[in-house]
């Protein structure tokens, strides 16, 4: 297997740099196959949607604060599935701001997931972003949040699914 | 609104079950029959329809039309549909229960109500087919527990549908002459109905329970797809040869038939081991009242099986099939239904009372505060306790013994029953809950 192109950012993040353009330059280089290594100081979210619209999947691991690891894969080699929820475009999720607060909900019973989600988002601003990291898919949750006109993003992840919901602006 | 994933009619389809299931232990209880009894006598008939077809067969389907949406991410076709099913399923089987007394000489005029009653119950079950059906086929890929579901409903159009045949020799002789031999696949029926339908499915509905309230992988591999293709194609298999032999008694299609019922015995065994899996690598470490007990029904079916691979091995199968039955009907699929209602019914309850109150300056109460498991937990072990002894009483041709053991069973399904109610109207929870929001359930929802 094409050993993945590895991409250190963080120190230009540091700086404050522009990372996008050295980013899709790099995906620009890759061989047929081939997966892009990134390292950078915090979860490239848009990067995500921007990729994922090239046909790449990811996989993103939390070395420490500030240190983080994402594998972008051609899908195919490391296909993400997306979950089974109403998900908002990832152009739109592109667009949407840096998380506000960030749920674990591992480990919890259903339905105490949905419980802790549907609480932190009443707590936050309009157009604020909630991030959660559940166990399993909240199939039940789903509804509640269009009730609420949350706009949701989910995908399956290794630890389970990812959620990123977006309060009613 | 939540009530877009809630099934609208699930907990009447459990009410009804429950009702059926307490209705056909009265009778049993009354020595209207017992298992040792000739299958065809009018009084096992109904009884045993009443187990099938009011309890379990209600109480699948009830869970189905909740879980289905469920595994699929996509709705059922129709939430009246699931009405329909009901409605029809439960008179069908009232019809069929004059029918048997019809067609047993007891009340000669009532024949023809029993392949009436059975058409009615076929119609239920084929919309029913078409409600769950629909999401299941349209979703890749389809998940194990979704395959199981699929594999098992194709068992209970086969069991149905040879019921109604059944109905139709027994009833309208005259006119089916070609159907009389079939009679002698009552066996198959017994077999399709209670391991290809009811066992498939429900180990298809276990493989998201259990995982989903134990915090525990739902992947379950290379040992789930064997469980679901040895055990469709070991029901397959046996239940084609089975039925084939009434034509054509061969010694070809008599091995084919074994080979079957041992592809069934090791899709079972290596279920079982799959359990044991899921108990152990699970992360929740405390266990809840209902999976605790399922234990009792996983031994039942364990033990059903055994017993069943060791009579074969002997060729006793047919005397002691009634056992082996008992401990399937109550030991496995009742007993895994009455634990699992103990957290269902309290989990759907909590869902639509307090699911839009979430985050709104409510506090809800907690899903466990909804049931007390104090109160359930010695019901439980009574009736596993009931069961299990009524089952030795079976082996030692004990009827008095048998029916004092069944009242016990019997006493703990009733005293389920008041539970599973209480759960339903937050009884444990007090004022906390308003009534209006209670009746949600049964008359305000989305259809």
């Amino acid at each position: 297997m094409t050993e993945p192109m590895t991409l250190d950012l963080r120190e230009d993040l540091r700086k404050g740099g522009e990372p996008l353009p050295r980013i899709l330059q790099a995906v620009g280089q890759l061989r047929p196959g081939q997966s892009l290594r990134l390292l950078a100081t915090f979860e490239p979210l848009p990067l995500y949607a921007v990729l994922g619209r090239k046909g790449f999947g990811h996989r993103a691991v939390r070395h420490a604060e500030g240190d983080w690891e994402v594998i972008f894969s051609p899908q195919g080699s490391m296909p993400t599935q997306p979950a089974a929820a109403p998900t908002a475009s990832d152009m739109a999720i592109a667009l949407w701001p840096k998380p506000s607060a960030s749920l674990d909900n591992r480990g919890l019973l259903p339905p105490e997931p949905m419980v802790r989600i549907l609480d932190a988002l009443e707590r936050l601003g309009p157009g604020q972003v909630l991030e959660a990291l559940n166990e399993r898919d909240p199939v039940f949750l789903y509804p509640e949040l269009q009730a609420r006109g949350a706009a949701i993003h989910s995908e399956k992840v290794d630890e389970g699914v990812r959620l990123l919901i977006r309060r009613a602006g | 609104m939540i009530s877009n994933r809630l099934s609208r009619w699930t907990l009447l389809f459990f009410a009804c079950a429950l009702v059926d299931f307490v209705a056909a232990q009265g009778l049993i209880l009354a020595g209207v029959t017992w298992p040792l009894r000739p299958l065809w006598a009018p009084g096992t008939l109904i009884a045993v329809h009443l187990l099938a077809v009011g309890w379990l067969l209600l109480l699948i389907l009830g869970a189905l039309f909740q879980f289905v949406p469920v595994i699929t991410s996509r709705p059922l076709v129709s939430q009246r549909l699931s009405l329909a099913t009901l409605a029809a399923v439960q008179t069908g089987l009232l019809a069929m229960v004059g029918g048997f007394l019809g067609v047993t000489g007891e009340v000669p005029a009532l024949a023809p109500a029993l392949p009436a009653g059975g058409a009615t119950v076929l119609l239920g079950v084929l919309i029913a087919c078409l409600n769950v059906g629909k999401p299941l086929l349209r979703t890749r890929p389809l998940p194990l527990p979704g395959r199981l579901v699929l594999s098992g409903l194709g068992f209970l159009l086969l069991t149905v549908t040879l019921g109604l045949s059944f109905a139709l020799a027994l009833a309208v002789p005259a006119f089916t002459p070609h159907l009389a031999p079939l009679l002698a696949g009552v066996g198959d029926h017994v077999l399709a109905g209670i391991g290809g339908w009811f066992t498939l499915t429900a180990i298809g509905v276990s493989y998201k329970l259990l995982p989903m309230f134990m915090l525990a992988p739902e992947e379950r591999g290379i040992p789930g797809d064997c469980v679901h293709i040895a055990g469709t194609a070991g029901f397959a298999l046996a239940l084609a040869a089975g039925l084939a032999r009434i034509w054509l008694p061969t010694r070809m299609l008599a091995l084919a038939q074994m080979t079957g019922y041992a592809a069934i015995a090791l899709a079972i065994l290596i279920y079982l081991g799959d359990v044991a899996r899921i108990y152990l690598t699970r992360k929740r470490r405390a266990l809840e009242l209902h999976n605790k007990a399922a234990v009792g029904a996983f031994a039942s079916l364990g033990l059903a099986t055994l017993l069943a691979l060791g009579y074969l091995g002997t060729a006793r199968l047919s005397a002691d099939a009634p056992m082996v039955a008992f401990l399937a009907f109550f030991g496995w699929l009742s007993g895994l239904g009455l634990t699992q209602l103990y957290k269902i019914v309290p989990f759907l309850t909590w869902l639509s009372r307090y699911g839009n109150t979430l985050g709104r300056g409510a506090v809800p109460p907690r899903v466990q505060d909804l049931v007390k498991e104090s109160h359930g937990y010695p019901w439980l072990v009574a009736y596993f306790v009931g069961v299990l002894m009524a089952a030795v009483a079976i082996l030692l041709g004990r009827a008095d013994a048998f029916r004092f053991c069944l009242g016990l069973a019997t006493l703990a399904t009733l005293g389920l029953s008041l539970e599973y109610w209480r759960a339903w109207r937050a009884h444990y929870v007090g004022s906390r809950t308003p009534v209006a929001v209670a009746s949600r359930f049964l008359h305000d929802q989305r259809g």
